[in-house]
Order: structure tokens, then C-alpha cells, then sequence
């Protein structure tokens, strides 16, 4: 047997030797990795591994002028379980039936399923959601989550807009203040395996969501459901295609209401209410058909293209107020008799005759009294509303001055209104304007503007002659309730003189006060307006949209409002429909703004 | 693992000696299976490394390690007999029989190199790399074995240079994070940077749940940094060295040649498999599949390494009892 000889051993040792040194360096190796680059590849390992999850940040409230919500956030939770957590499947069965009110053949399927996570059931109450967490049941597992409600359900739906499923602002105040009601959203961030799947017992870095800003507009509660009742009762009376109604303060452009009947139900804002499922497949079928269709409307939609619902759904979200223009008719006469008296081509006292037309180079245009008014000043022209005499100031202003004063009116621009997609004015091109077209623009036909343009017009004309910006947001608040921010609206310039627009607020209370507008009398109160009715595009059709602005008091204007039916059926004159609508309006809601009554100054009148 | 412990225990209470007569039949028996695998051998992860007797799986590899060991300790150390006590002039006995003794020891251990190298070109890395060790220690010379590590860069670089897919694994290697190859490697890097001094702590790590591939085995060491941080890999590190440390003593105390030459080739066997290991998970060197010993999963792996360690403790306990 050989024996180890001291090369050997000097051998071995060095082999040891060389593996030692080798680990040595592997060490030294390491260190550098885990203590020189240790960051470095930490934040690169972190970054495989977080997944950030988003918390919802609590959206802002909408409140009114009275501090009552109009927007509001429920807590809805979401039921689901974890199949591969639950240990005692009969007791979680009989649970999730008696407290979701579940048949227990669904609930039973879902819980036995063999699935990662099971939804039960979405946008369960959080006192239900409460409860079955009470029971501490393994493997369920209840989710919260902020869900918009709207308390008053469709109530100045088109106004308040509402929010999709990121909580973002879809249409109307919604979206266009969405910055100050949105709020951050916080984050989660949990670390996972490579498939994604959320580590447990890790700690999670969690940034916490701030809660968006409160919104205050200058919205009342009460009136807008008063005006849309009146608008709903008028809409029914008269068959009419919609109705929109405008309650606005002339003084700083502050709206209390506006309303498009009929309005939708903004906690359910993708179903189409059966008024637009029959309007839009009216628009799109022969008679025959339609009725045939409308027999089971719910059908309807199930049959409408994805592309046909979008446009029925837009059509129902559309706020005609600010979104769509018409052709004035009548109520531009206060243009007209405003931009006349303020150029001095007519007093109050002017005598004018109406033979029931009036030729406009080689036109013939009737007056809507095709017997002729006769002799008369332009106070009673306007309390006529007469045609021909309108024209005539058209015609003494001159194209010029006509453009001038649409334009200092602030006609040609966009009123500015806090809310979405409001529509521009369309107007003829100044160069394109003769006799005739100049004619038919006094009494406000051949161009269109939005309703809320000519109230503001008309508001602006009639408050002492300063162009107001027509405004919903009033001030901001936090979530605590107190003031971040009062919005501020740029000072209108003066579109009138003082003395000019107090001469068209005793004009206009004239046409109220036995005038074409005097449906809209109520006694005790000093009242100005104008009525219009006017054809729609194409003429001949029989269409027609009636309308009235009326203002209070007179002498001093708080409160205006306009409404304007489309195409109602019957009797269609804007002074017959229209007008007693804003009588009923006002004779509700100027009490309650504390507007009193001025008796005497009445009775004189009379 | 029991069944290693029980390999262990039982290999320890025999005389090594009596294995030196096994060291030939044994060593065929290697070349047998090592051949068998490549005919009948399940393939798993795309490698043909696995012999099926009856419901135990085996890789034929793992068992060629200490066949070797065994067989080039048994030529080295006993072939020849040695009456003379120390007065032999050892330049012309290392002259003439020790070049013999190295050629024919190269030439026993080619056949399983190929073999192995068929289809496990680690292991027969490990397998020549252990053979070097032995036939080192056994040879008193060193100049040759200079020539030959000289002889093996320059033939690597030779190898390397030859096929182009093996100079992507050099720039692989280089920067792991440019290429899809170096997802691995770069998946261990996360791992040991983000255990800093004291580790994520046990079972805590994150990498292991399924980013680095191959956590289990060769990349474990990744994931014992990501957990235990430099401190526990260091610790481990130094475990393997003292272990390291005692086949030295084992080696340099036995009572004869042969049993020094087996627990030198385990050593040697231990220190590659282990310094390779750690080189590749921290990307010293381009990555290549080896595991580390002890800690790695493998059965066939565990149940050898702890033979080996059974065989060592024989020899140590040879040399105990002799005075």
C-alpha cells in the first residue's frame, strides 16, 4: 500500500489553497452585488414585482344654492368568493341566500364553481354588505366601492350630467368640472409572483386617495322641480316634441333652472326612456312600421344597431338649451326694438301703418295679422308683436348697424355658460345680407341662436344694459365643507345705454300688460316679456316652436325665465301656450324668492 | 435524503479499502449506465439525463462523479506497489511511472467524459476538472500541469470562437440584461442585489415565485441571497470552505495514498461544483448548468454527494485509528 507522500499533502494543500481563494472572491463578488449595486437591482426586482392597484378617490359632491345635494356618493359593495378559501361551503350557501335575497340554486353554482374569485353580486347596499361581513365567513369576501347616485333622480339630468365607471364626468357638470369634483385616486402597491397573483403578508405602500372638491352651483332644488313639473304638464297638454325652460337671474347670470323635458333618469343613464325609443324610430320608419314597432318598444331597442343606440342615447343626453339653436321668431324683436332705440331710428311714440305686409324690394312679407294692424305706435307694435314695423326698423338701422348691434350684443359670440358643447350662433354672412334677409332678421327668423343665448341677450338688454355670462358655479368647497374657491365670472361689458334699456323694460312690461304676452299677467306683480312663434325649418310642414321670455319685476328684474315648446300640437301661438307657462312659474317661484308683490303701482296700471 | 443518509452511514462503517477491489467493476458500471441513458433515458427539460428502474428515477451522471473518484484513486494510489520508505529518489520515479500512470489515468477516464459529455457537458466538465485534481495530486510535478491549464484556455478559446451560438452565451454573459438568454441570469442578479446585508428573511423571497427560473436548483443560491442577504450566503459560503477545510485534513491525515487521493477527489469534486455554481448565479463566469451541492434539489445528486461524504468519513476514520 502506498503511502501519502509530502508532495501529496503539499498538493492537496494548494489545491485548497486555490478553492479558498476562489470562494474568497466569489464573497468579495457578492458583496459588490448585494451591497454596491444593491440598489440598483433592488428597484429593478421591485419594479417586476409591485403591482399598482388604484383606490377610487371619493368624487365631490354637487350641491345647490341651498346647500342640498344634487350629486352624491353611495357605498355600494361587491360580493364575491374565494373558492379555494372557503371552509365551510353549506354555511356561506345559506348566508349569501338570506342576506342577498339569492335563489340558492345560483348562489350554490357560483359558490362551488372552481374559480379563483367568483362574483356574487355587484352594487350590493353597504348595510347588506356590512352584515355578511359580520358573519366573518371564510373565503367571501366584500368589496367597497363608490358608486354616483343622484338623489333626485332625473331632475336637471341633462344639466348635472352623470359619471361612467371611472368615475369620470360623462356629460353636462360632471365633465366640465370634472377637475374640481374628480379628486386623486390613491394607489396600492402590492407585490406579486411572476403570474401576477398578489402576494399575502407582504406589506403594501399604500397613497392614500384625496377626496375631490364639493361644487356649488346656483341651481334651486325647488324651482328647477317646479319648472320641470310646469315643463312636464305643458309637454303632455300639448304633444310637443320637448320642452326646454330657463330660470335665470338677469342681474349676474346665475341659472336657478333649466330643464329639457323629458329628462332621463341619471342613476340609469344608458337606458333609453320609451320617449326617445319612439323618437328615434320615428325618425328612421314610415308610419306603418312605427306602429307596428312601438307595440313592444323594449324589443325596439334590442333591435337598434350599437350605433343606433349611441345616437338615441346622445339624443336623450342632449341639452337642448345650449346644445341646439332655432330660429328665435318674435322674442329677437327686443334685439330689434333695443338696437332701434338705442341707435334713435324710433321712439316709443312713432306712429307706423300696417296693412297686414310689408314689401321688401320686390317681397311681399305678411304680418301674422294678415288683416293689417292699422296705424299704430311702435309701443303697440311691439305689444302686437308686429311684423311689418319691425321690419321697418330693420330697415331704418341698416345692415351696419344691425351687424353692429348683434354683435355689441355679444350675439355672435358664445354666451361663455359653464356646460359643455354649446352650440354657436348661425348667422348670414355680413357681405351675403340684402333687404330682404335684413327684413326677416328683425323679427328673428333665418338665423338661429341657442335658448340660453337669447335669454342672456335679453337679460342683458333688460338688467340696465351689461352683458351677463350665464353660470351654474358658484363656489368650491372642500370636503370638510369649507370654502376653497368663489367662481369668478368676467365683468360684462355694457352692450345698452341705462336709459335705453330701462325704456325696453317698460316696452316689454307694456306687451305683458295687455299686450300679445298678456297670458303671462299675474296680478299684483310687475311683469315684462315677449312672446314668439315661430315655423320651423323646413316651412310648410305645420311644425312650429312657441316660446316667451318673461322677466320680474319690471321695473327692476330678479328673475327671468324663457320656455320654449317644440312643436307643440294645436294651437301653437307662443302667447297662448307658452306664456302662461312663465306665468305659473313666476307666480310659484317669485314669492318664494321673496319677490313682493307691488299692488299699488298695479292697480295704476290698469 | 434518507435514502442518502443511509448510504452515508453505511458507506462510512465499511473499510474503504474494501472498495478499492469495487473501483473497476464500478466504474464500468458508470460507463454501462451512462451508456444505457443515452439509449433508454427519459428525457425531462429537454435533456436526456434520467434512467427509469421501476418507479426510481436516476441520472446515471451523478453516479459517474465517485465511480471516478473511486477508480482514479485506486490506479493512482495502489497500482504500483511502494516498499521503499522514503529514500527513493523521487525525481526518477515521478520520470517514469507517474507520465504512465497519467496517460493511462486520462485514458481510463475519457470513455465517461465522452459519454457523460454527450448530452451533460457540465458534468463532464466536473467529471475531467475532478480527474485533473486527482492525477495533480497524485503526480509530483507541476510544470505539466501549468502546460495543461495553458493547453485547456487556449482550446476553450478555440471552442468558443468556433460556433458562434457559443460566443452569444460570452455576450449573454457580458450583459445579461440585452439579451432573452440572459433572463436568467438577470433574475438571479435581481434576487441576490435586492437581499442586501441581512436578506428579505426566510421564505420571504419574492424571485422564487417564479421568476427565476430553475429556483430549485441551480439558481438556489439566488434565491439564499435574496432571503438571507450577503450575511447567510457569506455564512454558507464559508460552511462549504470548512468543509472544504476538513477533506484537506482528512486527505492530507489518511493512512495511505489511496484514501488520500479519494477524499482529495471529493474535495475536488465539492470545491468545483460549488465555486462554479456560485460564479454562474452571480454572473462571474457565462452560465452553465450546475448545481450546488447539498442544497440544490436532486436526489440522485444527494444520495452521491452523501456516499461521497460516507466514503470520506471512512477514510477519516482510517486514519483515527491507526496511531
Amino acid at each position: 500500500m502506498q503511502k501519502t507522500r509530502s508532495f501529496h499533502r503539499r498538493k492537496i494543500l494548494l489545491i485548497f489553497v486555490c478553492c479558498m481563494a476562489a470562494l474568497l472572491f466569489l464573497i468579495g463578488r457578492l458583496s459588490f452585488l448585494m451591497i454596491a449595486k444593491s440598489e440598483y437591482y433592488t428597484t429593478l426586482a421591485e419594479n417586476l414585482h409591485e403591482r399598482e392597484r388604484s383606490i377610487k378617490a371619493e368624487r365631490g359632491q354637487i350641491l345647490d344654492r341651498n346647500g342640498t345635494v344634487l350629486a352624491d356618493n353611495r357605498t355600494v359593495c361587491t360580493v364575491s368568493v374565494i373558492h379555494s378559501q372557503i371552509t365551510d361551503p353549506e354555511q356561506v350557501i345559506e348566508v349569501l341566500c338570506a342576506e342577498l335575497g339569492m335563489d340558492e340554486e345560483t348562489v350554490r353554482t357560483r359558490v362551488e364553481k372552481n374559480s379563483s374569485i367568483e362574483r356574487i353580486r355587484s352594487n350590493v347596499d353597504k348595510e347588506t354588505g356590512d352584515a355578511i361581513r359580520s358573519y366573518g365567513l371564510d373565503g367571501v369576501k366584500v368589496d367597497e366601492d363608490y358608486k354616483r347616485y343622484y338623489p333626485y333622480e332625473s331632475m336637471a339630468s341633462k344639466v348635472l350630467g352623470f359619471t361612467g365607471a371611472d368615475n369620470q364626468g360623462i356629460i353636462g357638470l360632471e365633465v366640465r368640472y370634472d377637475e374640481v369634483l374628480s379628486g386623486t385616486p390613491g394607489t396600492i402597491l402590492t407585490l406579486t409572483d411572476a403570474r401576477g397573483i398578489e402576494l399575502e403578508d407582504t406589506a403594501e405602500t399604500r397613497v392614500e386617495p384625496v377626496a375631490g372638491n364639493d361644487l356649488v352651483i346656483s341651481m334651486d332644488a325647488n324651482i328647477q322641480q317646479y319648472v320641470e313639473q310646469a315643463a312636464y304638464t305643458v309637454l303632455e297638454e300639448k304633444q310637443a316634441d320637448s320642452v326646454s325652460i330657463i330660470v335665470m337671474n338677469p342681474q349676474n347670470g346665475e341659472i336657478y333652472a333649466m330643464t329639457n323635458v323629458p329628462e332621463f333618469d341619471l342613476n340609469d343613464p344608458y337606458t333609453l326612456t320609451e320617449f326617445y325609443i319612439e323618437t328615434q324610430l320615428s325618425d328612421e320608419t314610415d308610419e306603418d312600421a312605427e306602429t307596428a314597432l312601438s307595440v313592444n318598444a323594449l324589443d325596439a331597442v334590442s333591435s337598434m344597431t350599437n350605433e343606433e343606440l349611441q345616437d338615441a342615447l346622445n339624443k336623450m343626453w342632449r341639452n337642448g338649451c345650449i346644445n341646439d339653436t332655432y330660429e328665435p321668431g318674435s322674442t329677437f324683436k327686443i334685439i330689434t326694438a333695443a338696437a332701434g332705440l338705442e341707435e334713435g331710428v324710433v321712439t316709443l311714440s312713432d306712429t307706423f301703418y300696417c296693412p297686414g305686409y310689408k314689401l321688401v324690394d320686390d317681397r311681399r312679407i305678411r304680418c301674422h295679422k294678415t288683416a293689417g294692424h292699422g296705424s299704430e305706435t311702435f309701443l303697440e307694435a311691439a305689444q302686437n308683436s308686429c311684423n311689418p314695423v319691425f321690419i321697418e326698423v330693420g330697415l331704418r338701422l341698416g345692415v351696419d348697424n344691425y351687424f353692429k348691434y348683434f354683435d355689441q350684443f355679444g350675439l355672435n359670440d358664445k354666451t361663455g355658460i359653464d356646460l359643455p358643447g354649446e352650440a354657436a350662433t348661425i348667422m348670414h354672412k355680413k357681405e351675403n345680407v340684402g333687404q330682404v334677409e335684413l327684413a326677416t332678421i328683425s323679427f328673428g327668423q333665418s338665423f338661429q341662436i341657442t335658448p340660453i343665448q337669447l335669454i342672456t341677450t335679453a337679460a342683458s338688454i333688460v338688467n340696465g344694459g351689461i352683458r351677463i355670462t350665464p353660470h351654474f358655479a358658484v363656489s368650491v368647497l372642500d370636503a370638510d365643507g369649507a370654502l376653497l374657491e368663489v367662481c369668478q365670472y368676467e365683468e360684462g361689458e355694457r352692450i345698452l345705454s341705462e336709459e335705453t334699456s330701462e325704456t325696453m323694460r317698460y316696452l316689454l312690461e307694456q306687451v305683458v300688460d295687455g299686450g300679445s304676452g298678456k297670458n303671462a299677467y299675474i296680478e299684483g306683480y310687475r311683469i315684462g316679456g315677449k312672446t314668439a312663434t315661430s315655423e320651423t325649418l323646413p316651412r310648410g310642414q305645420g311644425k312650429y316652436i312657441s316660446s316667451f321670455v318673461g322677466f320680474a319685476p319690471a321695473d327692476d328684474p330678479q328673475v327671468i325665465c324663457l320656455c320654449v315648446i317644440n312643436n307643440p300640437q294645436g294651437t301653437y301661438y307662443g302667447g297662448t301656450i307658452a306664456a302662461p307657462v312663465v306665468k305659473d312659474i313666476f307666480e310659484n317661484i317669485l314669492p318664494y324668492l321673496g319677490i313682493e308683490k307691488t299692488l299699488a303701482e298695479t292697480e295704476t296700471a290698469e | 435524503m434518507a435514502l442518502g443518509l443511509a448510504a452515508m452511514t453505511a458507506v462510512s462503517s465499511i473499510d474503504y479499502h474494501a472498495l478499492k477491489r469495487l473501483a473497476g467493476p464500478a466504474y464500468l458500471l458508470s460507463l454501462v449506465l451512462s451508456g444505457a441513458v443515452l439509449l433508454f433515458g427519459d428525457a425531462y427539460n429537454g435533456s436526456r439525463r434520467w434512467l427509469s428502474i421501476g418507479p426510481l428515477s436516476f441520472q446515471p451522471a451523478e453516479y459517474a462523479k465517485p465511480a471516478v473518484i473511486l477508480l482514479l484513486a485506486s490506479v493512482a494510489g495502489g497500482k504500483t506497489r511502494s516498499p521503499d520508505a522514503g529514500a527513493h529518489d523521487g525525481r526518477i520515479f515521478g520520470n517514469t511511472r507517474s507520465r504512465s500512470l497519467t496517460v493511462s489515468v486520462f485514458l481510463a477516464v475519457l470513455p465517461i467524459v465522452a459519454l457523460v459529455g454527450k448530452n451533460n457537458l457540465s458534468t463532464a466538465v466536473i467529471i475531467l476538472g475532478i480527474a485533473m485534481i486527482m492525477i495533480f495530486v497524485s503526480n509530483p510535478k507541476y510544470l505539466p500541469f501549468l502546460w495543461m491549464i495553458l493547453a485547456g484556455v487556449g482550446f476553450l478559446a478555440v471552442f468558443l470562437s468556433l460556433e458562434s451560438y457559443r460566443l452569444e452565451r460570452l455576450a449573454v454573459w457580458r450583459h445579461p440584461e440585452l439579451y432573452e438568454k440572459g433572463y436568467q441570469t438577470l433574475q438571479g442578479l435581481y434576487a441576490i442585489g435586492s437581499g442586501g446585508l441581512f436578506g428579505l428573511g426566510l421564505g420571504n423571497g419574492i424571485q422564487k415565485l417564479g421568476f427565476v427560473p430553475e429556483a430549485q436548483n441551480d439558481m438556489i443560491f439566488s434565491v439564499i441571497c435574496e432571503e438571507l442577504g450577503l450575511f447567510g450566503a457569506a455564512i454558507l459560503i464559508l460552511l462549504f470552505l470548512l468543509l472544504l477545510w476538513r477533506f484537506m485534513v482528512i486527505a492530507t491525515h489518511a493512512p495511505d495514498l489511496f484514501g488520500s487521493l479519494i477524499a482529495a477527489g471529493i474535495m475536488g469534486h465539492i470545491a468545483i461544483q460549488v465555486i462554479l455554481n456560485i460564479a454562474v448565479v452571480t454572473n462571474t463566469i457565462p452560465n452553465t448548468g450546475i448545481t450546488l451541492p447539498f442544497v440544490s434539489y436532486g436526489g440522485t445528486s444527494m444520495l452521491f454527494l452523501l456516499s461521497e461524504m460516507g466514503l470520506a468519513l471512512s477514510v477519516s476514520r482510517g486514519s483515527t485509528i491507526r496511531p
